[in-house]
Order: structure tokens, then sequence, then C-alpha cells
């Protein structure tokens, strides 16, 4: 029984098999939606009535068959992507810039923006996340911005918890004592010493957090409060299709396959990341 | 201590009327009830203007708002506008609902993650740890709705096993916890897994090993029993979006807890139903927070001065 | 029954160990499940319009007449009426020896209490009283007989009387026990009892053996709220519900396939259109509605999407409806016409359509894409928007916020045109919120004031062809309601309305 000391070959073999499997799956799913315009020029968005729920594998013009209107499965799993990781990566990025923002200011000058950030995450996390999503996308309309915004807002405080915690344990630290004694402004130190410091946590965090919101979308569909449905998105067909399950188990099978294959993908990587950037799990997510 | 107890305490408070404001005022901006009350048939503007009467909505926000308050400190959280029920009634019947599903999810997801976590942490770098991480993250990737319309399908249709939907007998509680698990195996398998190894690096249970105790006396009666307090407090605080998840589970499953309640009032616009489930909701994600700061604060005092 | 009580008195484990999980709480011989997609709150008549409350409501209670599977309307608690005074006055006959399930008789006084109770301030409060506000006061003439004063004449009046609000409740019932306590114990006179009720989760009735239609052939009736189709299907696949309300097309086939269940598919009020936005965008010119019109191929959305389970209209109602004009006949698809048309009128290829729907429908999500698809085709570039219900209800259609068209879906359960047609076409009203047309507004209101059948039938089909001539809306289809029906149940035959009446049902 091999317990805490462990080979450190095959640690280094069980890394690289997260990060080969991940990258494989993150990156060949995100490669076929970055050139499914040159794939699928119509978008996925070609309908024909007459041919309606053709079953996978019986027809050569649509592999995956097609779904309740006469699309081709195929095109918009591959299409439908570019909605789910433009929402999960837009919305991360947004978050983690405000978040960031925010923690360091927090975290470094304390005082006010630091009693108010605390606050307002007490808040948002005593609030439910899917309540409050359906009350904001009622007042505000539903839309692929609005869907973003809403993640960034009710994200952003993760990253600015994160931050700030590190740039606590950084402030007082040798390096940055000595770089403000030897008259470093306070801008340089935020962002030459402090940030490449947090940077490691942070990408952690974005992974999972794509990966997240790439489900969330896909919840908010099944709750009625998608993007427009001609646009293929994962999320959407899947809750579209969820009423063919039992007669045509394809047209939300694949997608779903998709969904999982891509967020699989992103959860190792970021699960690898993990191991590689932030060994004492101050990411516990 | 007794200063940091009541700083916490004010926190509290604080944190439940930003909740009970923030959640007042935003349903208020999302629609009009009375609307909502008559549906689709021929009102005019004076039934309208009746009914937001007695219903008591055309007297400023701040009275509206200061009324509920004022309720919730005699545990009055007014009635349905859906009705007249009383809203905490219908709380009284949701809340234990939601809290033994929660609980549910909660232990299924333990009885799964610590034999799991532990046996991954033994095994460490080899394959059953690889195959344990990996499974354990497929679970995280699936919307939970459509896990949970599979298994409905699989259990429920196909074996004729389990109630599709519903809360009646033990048996209608296994697909809901069961999906909800899931979804929380992912994180505490590696959270078993982690604080294992750090135990299992530590002096005293190298100590115990080479007195010769067999190992699995030694997993599990010291390092595990060492390694259950992180575990106990992530849980607590997991608590918080395990009923933010649960909303789209008590949907499928027809669960009469707290998100179908709110769910159904958000549709409805039925402002004193959702301003009380979101309350007590938040009220139990605060308190649970508050006891493992405190509890935190009382094993490590560096906490107290953050 | 009994049997039942004596697995559950035998506790779980014993009834886990005799039979497969699921089956421990099915139901009795004697019992019909049915599922509602949402819980009323009240059971109190004035205080609700929803339909799953009709559901339960018309068997706890009887209007003064009522209204059977083929919505012909029949003598109820009255067995006989009379119109007096130039129509201002309508006398009514009461039946006899009728008593509530709470033991108090039924009489005039029942019903004036009713009335008085609807019209005035506990009326008030609620969405009902709307709809009776034509009646100026009920009067006793004796025990048996009562006057309905009008305050303006309402040809649908009668059938208002068999629906919703209009409910017979009693007189002693309510004084003793309050408005409150009523709303959660309802009694009425109906061919059920009230038994309990769980709020979100079910409400039982049991059969009332003195019902003056005769007793009930089951012993109970129990609801369950699932909102979810999925949920309420997979239910009914699983034998423990009897009535699946809530269909979407899509599960259509998956309910035939059964073998213990049948689709029950039947013509019912519904009409659904693409209403158009008159006062915007390429909307705004009338022979662009037109070539939308004829652009859309809905014989094929009906048979691709509805799998034939509706009819193509011509106007924003069904075959049903008082008001139904036969000659006016749908226009026909023809796309390269409609595209010539679109040419003509100056639309630029590629000019945006916005369709704004509820989300939550399921079934018309579907439709809107397969419209949105025939707008593609002719060179326009189509989005469409779902929105969640009270939204698009409560601000986007009143305030005029939509886009060139959005989804209108009328259930109309006067079964008259009138209730439809003045919501949606006179100046002023909530679902109108771009039209102000002088002599669509003087029809309408002329209609109103005329009791002759034959005369309001008329301006009600000139109605309906003014309306398709100016384009207004884009007709849809009339859709089926879909039930689906565990094949246990016999004598089954559900009315389109959903205001079941199990009097007659029995279950093997």
């Amino acid at each position: 029984m091999a317990a805490a000391q462990a080979v450190p070959s095959s640690r280094r073999r069980f890394r690289s098999m997260e990060f080969v499997i991940g990258l494989l799956f993150a990156g060949t799913m995100t490669l076929a939606v970055l050139f499914s315009g040159f794939l699928f020029p119509d978008g996925g968005e070609s309908m024909d009535l007459m041919a309606r729920l053709v079953p996978p594998f019986t027809d050569p013009a649509h592999i995956l068959g097609t779904d309740p209107l006469g699309r081709d499965v195929l095109a918009r799993v591959v299409v439908g992507g570019r909605i789910s990781l433009m929402v999960g990566v837009l919305s991360v990025l947004g978050a983690v810039v405000v978040g960031t923002l925010v923690g360091l200011v927090a975290g470094y000058y304390r005082g006010v923006a630091e009693v108010f950030l605390m606050r307002f995450a007490d808040v948002q996390l005593a609030l439910p996340f899917i309540l409050l999503a359906i009350m904001f996308l009622a007042i505000l309309g539903t839309g692929i911005d609005k869907i973003i915004f809403f993640m960034i807002v009710a994200q952003w405080v993760q990253y600015a918890r994160l931050v700030r915690g590190s740039v606590l344990a950084l402030r007082d630290r040798e390096f940055i004592l000595s770089a403000r004694a030897i008259g470093v402004g306070n801008g340089r130190i935020i962002f030459h010493h402090i940030l490449p410091n947090v940077l490691g946590p942070i990408v952690i965090l974005m992974t999972l957090n794509v990966a997240t919101n790439i489900l969330l979308e896909s919840s908010l569909t099944f709750l009625g409060l998608g993007v427009d449905p001609l646009i293929p998105s994962w999320g959407g067909m899947l809750a579209d299709g969820r009423t063919y399950l039992q007669s045509a188990w394809w047209v939300s099978v694949f997608p779903g396959l998709a969904i999982m294959v891509t967020v699989l993908g992103l959860n190792l990587l970021g699960d690898w990341l993990r191991d590689l950037l932030d060994p004492l799990g101050q990411t516990n997510k | 201590m007794a200063g940091f107890i009541l700083k916490r305490l004010l926190q509290a408070i604080f944190v439940i009327l930003a909740v009970t404001l923030i959640v007042s005022f935003a349903i208020r901006l999302s629609g009009d009830p009375a609307i909502m009350l008559t549906g689709a048939g021929s009102v005019t503007e004076k039934d309208l203007e009746n009914i937001r009467q007695a219903l008591g909505l055309n007297r400023p926000f701040l009275v509206q708002y200061l009324e509920f308050l004022s309720g919730i400190a005699r545990g009055d959280f007014g009635r349905s506008f859906m009705g007249g029920t009383p809203v905490s009634l219908l709380i009284s019947k949701a809340l234990p609902s939601t809290l033994l599903l929660a609980f549910a999810s909660l232990a299924v997801s333990i009885a799964i993650s610590v034999p799991l976590g532990v046996y991954a942490a033994v095994k460490r770098g080899k394959w059953p740890d690889q195959v344990i991480r990996v499974l354990s993250l497929v679970g995280l990737s699936f919307p939970n709705f459509w896990l949970a319309i599979m298994m409905v399908l699989f259990f429920s249709i196909t074996l004729g096993l389990l109630p599709p939907s519903g809360m009646e007998g033990p048996e209608s509680f296994i697909m809901p916890a069961l999906t909800m698990a899931i979804i929380l195996t992912a994180t505490n398998v590696r959270l078993v897994r982690t604080s294992m190894l750090e135990t299992l690096s530590q002096q005293y249970i190298m100590v115990a090993r080479s007195k010769g105790l067999r190992d699995r006396v030694v997993l599990y009666k010291h390092a595990l029993r060492n390694s259950a307090i992180p575990l106990v407090t992530y849980i607590g605080l997991q608590f918080g979006s395990l009923i933010g998840g649960i909303v789209i589970v008590e949907r499928v499953f027809n669960w009469p807890g707290m998100g179908t309640l709110a769910f159904d009032a958000i549709s409805a616009r039925d402002y004193p139903v959702l301003q009380g489930s979101i309350t007590v909701l938040a009220l139990f994600i605060v308190l649970i927070n508050l006891v493992v700061d405190i509890a935190y604060g009382l094993i490590d005092p560096r906490i107290r001065t953050e | 029954m009994r049997i039942s009580r004596t697995f559950k008195a035998l506790g779980l484990a014993a009834a886990v160990a005799l039979a497969p999980l699921m089956a421990s709480s099915a139901q009795a011989a004697g019992t019909v499940t049915v599922a509602l997609a949402i819980d009323a709150g009240s059971w109190d008549p004035i205080d609700t319009f929803i339909v799953d409350w009709a559901s339960v409501g018309n068997n706890i209670y009887d209007g003064l007449t009522s209204r059977g599977p083929d919505m012909k309307l029949k003598p109820g608690l009255a067995t006989s009426w009379e119109f007096l005074d130039d129509n201002a006055r309508i006398r009514f006959k009461l039946r006899e020896n009728v008593k509530f399930h709470n033991g108090e008789p039924f009489n005039a006084a029942a019903v004036k209490f009713t009335f008085d109770r609807l019209l005035g301030e506990e009326g008030k409060k609620g969405p009902q009283q709307s709809n009776y506000n034509a009646i100026d006061r009920v009067e006793v003439v004796d025990d048996n007989t009562v006057d309905f004063v009008m305050k303006q004449p309402d040809p649908v009046l009668l059938t208002k009387l068999a629906g919703y609000g209009a409910m017979i409740v009693p007189p002693q019932y309510i004084k003793e026990k309050g408005d409150e306590y009523f709303n959660t114990h309802p009694v009425g006179t109906g061919p059920f009892k009230f038994v309990s009720y769980d709020p979100k989760v079910n409400i039982t009735l049991e059969a009332n053996a003195d019902h003056w239609g005769g007793a009930p052939k089951i012993d109970k009736v129990v609801y369950r709220m699932i909102a979810e189709a999925n949920t309420q299907v997979a239910e009914l696949q699983a034998g423990r519900i009897d009535i699946a309300t809530l269909v979407p097309f899509g599960l259509a086939p998956t309910i035939e396939k059964a073998q213990n269940l049948s689709l029950v598919s039947i013509t019912g009020p519904t009409a659904v259109a693409l209403r158009l936005n008159t006062k915007n965008g390429i909307t705004k010119d009338v022979n662009v509605r037109k070539a939308l019109i004829m652009g859309v191929d809905r014989d094929a959305i009906i048979k691709a999407v509805l799998l034939g389970h509706a009819k193509p209209i011509a106007s924003f109602q069904s075959e049903l409806s008082f008001g139904y004009d036969p000659s006016l006949k749908p226009v026909p698809f023809d796309l390269a016409k409609a595209k010539q048309m679109l040419q003509q009128a100056g639309v630029q290829p590629g000019a945006p359509l916005k369709i704004d729907f509820r989300g939550n429908d399921a079934t018309f999500r579907e439709v809107a894409q397969a419209a949105a698809g025939f707008f593609q085709a002719l060179g326009l570039k189509p989005t469409v928007q779902p929105y969640e219900s009270p939204v698009l209800l409560n601000d986007i259609i009143p305030n005029g916020k939509t886009g060139e068209a959005w989804h209108n879906s009328w259930g109309g359960w006067t079964f008259d045109y009138d209730n439809t047609a003045y919501l949606m076409y006179h100046s002023g009203e909530k679902w109108n919120p771009y039209d102000n047309d002088p002599k669509l507004n003087a029809l309408l209101e002329k209609q109103r004031t005329v009791y002759d059948v034959k005369e309001r039938e008329k301006i009600l089909q000139e109605v309906g062809r003014y309306v398709a001539d100016q384009a207004m809306e884009i007709p849809l289809y009339n859709q089926n309601t879909l039930y689906g029906v565990n094949k246990r149940l016999k004598n089954f035959d559900p009315p389109s309305d959903r205001r079941f009446r199990f009097t007659d049902v029995t279950v093997e």
C-alpha cells in the first residue's frame, strides 16, 4: 500500500494523463467549434419539415440524424458549441477582470473597499443562485448578453475573495515590504509583484467556471429563459430534446455528450492545473 | 471571543436585511401580480386597481417593505396572493421537504465519496486513483435536469422500480438525492483525498504504522477522523450552494420543497411567498455559515482577527 | 380501496416486500388520479381564473347552468329560465331538494348570497368579478325562483353562469367559518365532496352519493400538482396517475405507443396566432403582412410539428366559437407569390423580423422556429425571442414592446368570438397595443348591445373578415387539447376545456 510518498515518475505520468485526456477532449471540441463555420456554412439552421427525426447512422447526409424540425443534429451540435463556449468564456473573463480588480484593491488597501466587498459577498452567498437568475432575467429579459452579464454579476465575488485572500497573505511578505521600502509605487507593486503570484489559483477557478457556466446556460434554457432557439446551443438542444428522449433519443443525447466531453475536458484540465499550481488547495471548489 | 461572535451576528443581521431588501425590491420591478391574478381575462384598469388595493400594493414601497420586516419579527410572513394561504404555513410544509432532501443528498454523497476518497488517497498515483478522480468529474459534467430525466426513464419507466416524482415514502428520495449527490461527490472525493493525503503524511500515522497496526485500522480510526474536521466544515458551507441547486431537481421530481415554492412564486409574482421563502432560505444559509465561522473562530484564533 | 389501506397499515417494509416499490401508493379500485400543472391555492370560485381550478371546481360545485363535454349549455342548478323586460331581467327556476355537502339547503337565498358576494367587496379582491359586471343584482322571487337584473346586456351571460365565479356557494357555511377557511375547505353542491388539501401537493375529493345528477361511480378523485410535462407523462407511464393534462405535442407519440395508455386529442377552443405589429417595422405595411401570412405553410407546421393535432384557421378563433365564419378560408401557402409581394412592397432582403413568445411553451417553441424557417425562405432575417410568461403578458405586449410578431394563444372559455375579438382589436385593450381602428371599434361595441343571436353572429363574422382583410395577425391553427389517459378509465368523455366531471367515469 503506497501512501504519502508516491513514486515521482508515476505522479508525473498521472498528471500528464489528466492533462492529455483533458486537452484532447476540450481541445477537440474547441477546434471543431472554431471551424464550425467552415464545416457547416449554413450554421445548422437549414430546416426540412419533411425530414424530421431521421434516426442517426441511417442517412449519410445526416450522420447523427435530424431534430424535430428536420435540422441536421451533427451540424447543430458542432455549431451549438459556439454559444456555449462563448457564454462560458466571456462570462468568466468578465468575472475575472472585475473580481481581480476589486480583490486586489480590497486586499491591498483594505478599509471601506474591503468591508464593502466582504459584506456584498456574504449577501450574494445567501441568495439562492437560480432563483436570483430567474428574477434577474425576468426583469431584464433574456438574451446572450444578459445571461453573460448575470453570470459575471453572480461570479465575480468568487475571484474577488480568492484574490483578496492571496493578497492578504502576500502584502506583509518580505519582498513586498522591501519593494515598498525602496519607493516602488502601489500600482506597480500590485501589478508587478502581487498579481503574478495570485495568477495560479485564478486560472484554476476560471477553467472550472467555464465548465460550470456551460452547464448553467443549459439549466436556464431548461427553465425557459435561454437564448434564441434558432441559434443552436447545447443547452437549448438538450432542453428542447427532453420531450423526445423516449421517441428520438439522438436529439438530446448528442448535445449532451458534447457538453459532457467539453466540460469533462475542462474539469480535467482544471484539476491538473490545480495540482500543478496550487498544491495547497486554496481553490477548493 | 464575545466581541467576535457579536460582530459576526451583526454581520449576519445585515446580510438578512440586505437579502430581504433586494428580493422585495427586485420582485416589484418584475411585474404586476394583479395582472397575473386576472390572467387573460377582460379586466379594466379599475378592476386591477381594486385587486391591488386588496393586496395592499398601491402603498409606497417603503411602507410595504417595513410591514414585511415587522411581520418577520413577529413570525408572520403574510399571506399568499394566490388563495390567501399564510406563507408561514406553506414554508412550514416545504422547508422540511427541502431539508430532508438536502440531508439525504449530503448523506449519499458522503457515503460515496469517503470510501472513494480514502481509496484514491491510498492508491495515490495508481490507476484506481486516476479512475476515481476522472469518474467523479464525469458526474459534474452533466446538467442536472438531464441526469434527472435520464434516471427517471431508466429506473421508473424501463425498470419500473422507483416512483418518477413526488415525496411519498423513502423510495421517492432515491433519485432526487442521487442526482444532487453526484454533483457534490466530485468535490467531496477530492476533499477527502487531499485531507487524507495530508494526514497520512503526518508523524503519528507513520508511528501507528510502524507499530504494526493494520492498515485499515490506521486509515479509518486515525487518519479519517482527523480529516473529518475540514470535511464537515466544507460540507456546512456546501449547504448553501446545495439549496440553490435544488430548485431544478425539485422541479423535475415535483418535490414539494422550498425551490418549488419559490419558483412558483416568481412565476405568479406572488410577492409574500417569494419574499418569505427566500428570506428563510437565506436565514438558513447565513445561520450555517455563522455556526461554521464561530466554530472555526473557537478552534483557530487567528481567524478572529481577520 | 380497503385493501390498500391495510397495505399502508402494514407499513412500508411489507409493501416493499409484496410489490414493486412504486405500486405502494398506486390507485386503489375506484380512485381516479389526475395531474394538474398549477395549484390554484384557493378553492373559492371567486378567487381565481386558472383552468386547473376548474378541473377541480367543476366537480365540487354546480352553476345555475352547466356545460357538458359537447360544449352545449344545459340546465344546472336552474331547471329553466326566461328573459323578461326586454332582456333586462332573467328569471331562473331553481332545482328543488338540492343540498350542499354540509347539509345546508340550496335555495334562492344561496343564489343571492353567491352573487352578492361575487359582485360585492369580497369579489372585488379577486379576478372573477369583472366577468360578471353586467349583472346589477339578484332578487329573490320565492324560495325556488330568482331574478337576475341586468345593468347592461351580456349575450354570453348564460355561458358565464356555467363557469368559475358563478358557482353557487353555501351561505351559512361561509358566514360561520369565514372566507379564509372556505378557501381551503370548499363546500358546494357538486358530485364530489372535498376531503383534504395539501398545498402544492394534492387535493382529494370523494363521491357525493346524493348528487341531483346521480351518484358518481367512483369513490374518489385525487388531483396531484405536477408542473413539468415530462414528469406528468412519466407518472402516467408508471401507472401512478390516470390523466395527464399537460401533454406537449412532442410527447404525444410516446403516449400513443404505450400499451396501457391512450392519447385523447379533441378539438378545443384554443386558437394560436402570430399577432403582428401594425405600428413599427416591416409589418406596418398591410401588403407585407399579407405576404407573411401567405409565406407560412401552416399545413406543413400542423402536420410536422403538431402531428396533425390541430386545424388551420382563418381568424383568431376555433370552429366551436360563436361568430365562426365557415366561408372564411385560410390564405393558401404560396412562397413565390409571397416573395413577389414583399419585393413589391419594397422590403429589402435580410430585413429583420422578431418573434416574441412564451419561453415555457415547449410546443410553440418549435412552431416559432418552423415559422421563422419560412420567413427565412422569404429572404427575411428572423429571430425568435423567448420570454418568461409574466413578462410577455405584463410588459412586452401591453406596453407595445414586441417585435414584428408575437405569440398569442387564446383559450376563450366562453366559446364566443366577442371574448377574443373585443380584447384583441378594440383600442385601449391590454392585448391591443398598436391599433386604433374606428371601424373595428364601432363593430365591436355594437355587437355587445345586440341580443338577437343571428344579428350578433353576423356582426362578429364581419369583424373576423375585416381583421383578415387588414391582415392584423397570422392565424396559425386551432390546437387540439391533448390528454394522456390510462386505459383503465372507462366512460371518460373529457371536455376540451379541462373542466372534467367524473360522475359517469368507472375504473377497472
